[in-house]
């Protein structure tokens, strides 16, 4: 009787821990963050060197925060300059994200990487995504 | 009961005792690659000898178009890697790790890098010089190679690394993200993760013996 209460106990764990928590925007924003930026700009957000701009504690995060959503999407090309240094690269789109994927994305750049409270929402984001798709 | 906790205690110690000693010794590195058998006789007696496989001559340029040969890295231990600048996936995180090794290493004139494009076509001298500036490292120490597209593949082949064209890989090419260590004798003594910094703690480290061990030059 009891190992068969153990057992729904630890089954219920294996689902609140395994499942609940990817549905975090948070948590699928870091994992949307490895997948998609992590490789130019690094574990924590911090660059590489003149190569690949900062994310993390960037000014220039700050000061185009409405403007993530399509970088993340669309791409950036030319000169730029982050936390005092000039980049001069070419940033590839990421047109196969959702609108939430990006959302997500935001979130993680802004309060995690930047210490934000406060960033767009969803339906902000799908507003600036509608204004830069021409571009 | 009591017993049995001491027994514990005193074999967890013991292990405790023999891991710590097993870790002051450095690791000997095995000489990596193809190699033959071969009888010789040396004073009138037979003997067995084990050739193992030298890297061969090379030609390559460097960010400054300089010539880079086997003679450029001649008694230095030196690490080998493949990469192209517009490279999308794995190639900033290893270009990543291997400025540690270049930082780490910066003051040894004994210790080289190699950087190899797989990408000659669009990676000019002028554009791995651009490269190399906005990473921040000098020519002196780490050599941004571009040269013959067959020549590079071949002594890709040769490290036994995997490189190669690929129209479906990001960036159009799929490689290895390998680090090679090559000792004094042009012989490959470790492969390394270069997208691991776990990897290349340990790549550290075996330089720092290679550079220490003069004995190994045989």
């Amino acid at each position: 009787m009891r190992s068969r209460a153990g057992a729904i106990l630890i089954l219920a764990s294996v689902f609140i821990g395994g499942s609940g928590c990817d549905y975090k925007p948070r948590n699928q924003g870091k994992s949307l963050y490895n997948a998609n930026c992590l490789s130019c700009h690094m574990d924590n957000g911090e660059g590489l060197e003149a190569l690949f701009p900062p994310l993390a504690n960037a000014d220039y995060v700050l000061e185009n925060a409405d403007q993530l959503a399509c970088i993340i999407r669309y791409g950036v090309k030319g000169e730029l300059t982050v936390n005092g240094v000039k980049y001069d690269g070419e940033m590839a789109g990421n047109q196969q994200l959702s609108e939430t994927e990006v959302s997500n994305i935001v979130h993680y750049i802004m309060v995690d990487l930047n210490h934000q409270e406060s960033h767009s929402g969803i339906t902000e984001i799908r507003a600036q995504l509608e204004n830069c798709k021409e571009d | 009961m009591e017993r049995r906790f001491w027994k514990g205690a005193i074999s967890a110690i013991l292990l405790l005792v023999i891991g710590a000693s097993c870790t002051q010794e450095k690791r000997e590195l095995p000489v990596l690659g193809p190699y033959a058998v071969t009888d010789v006789i040396t004073d009138g007696k037979l003997i067995t000898d084990t050739a193992y496989t030298q890297i061969r001559p090379f030609l390559f340029y460097d960010q400054d178009g300089a010539e880079i040969t086997e003679a450029s890295v001649e008694g230095k231990v030196y690490v080998s890697d493949f990469f192209f600048t517009s490279c999308p996936t794995i190639c900033p995180k290893m270009k990543q790790q291997m400025l540690r090794v270049y930082e780490e290493y910066y003051d040894n004139p004994n210790l080289l890098l190699l950087s190899h494009s797989i990408d000659p076509k669009r990676d000019s001298v002028a554009r791995l010089k651009e490269f190399a500036t906005k990473l921040g490292v000098e020519s002196s120490k780490w050599h941004l190679m571009t040269g013959n597209r067959d020549s590079i593949y071949s002594m890709a082949k040769h490290y036994m690394i995997a490189a190669q064209e690929d129209g479906k890989a990001p960036g159009g090419f799929a490689h290895s993200g390998a680090f090679l260590l090559v000792d004094q004798n042009r012989q490959i003594r470790g492969i390394y993760d270069g997208t691991d910094p776990e990897d290349v703690d340990v790549l550290i480290d075996d330089i720092e013996g290679l550079l220490n061990n003069t004995k190994d030059e045989k």
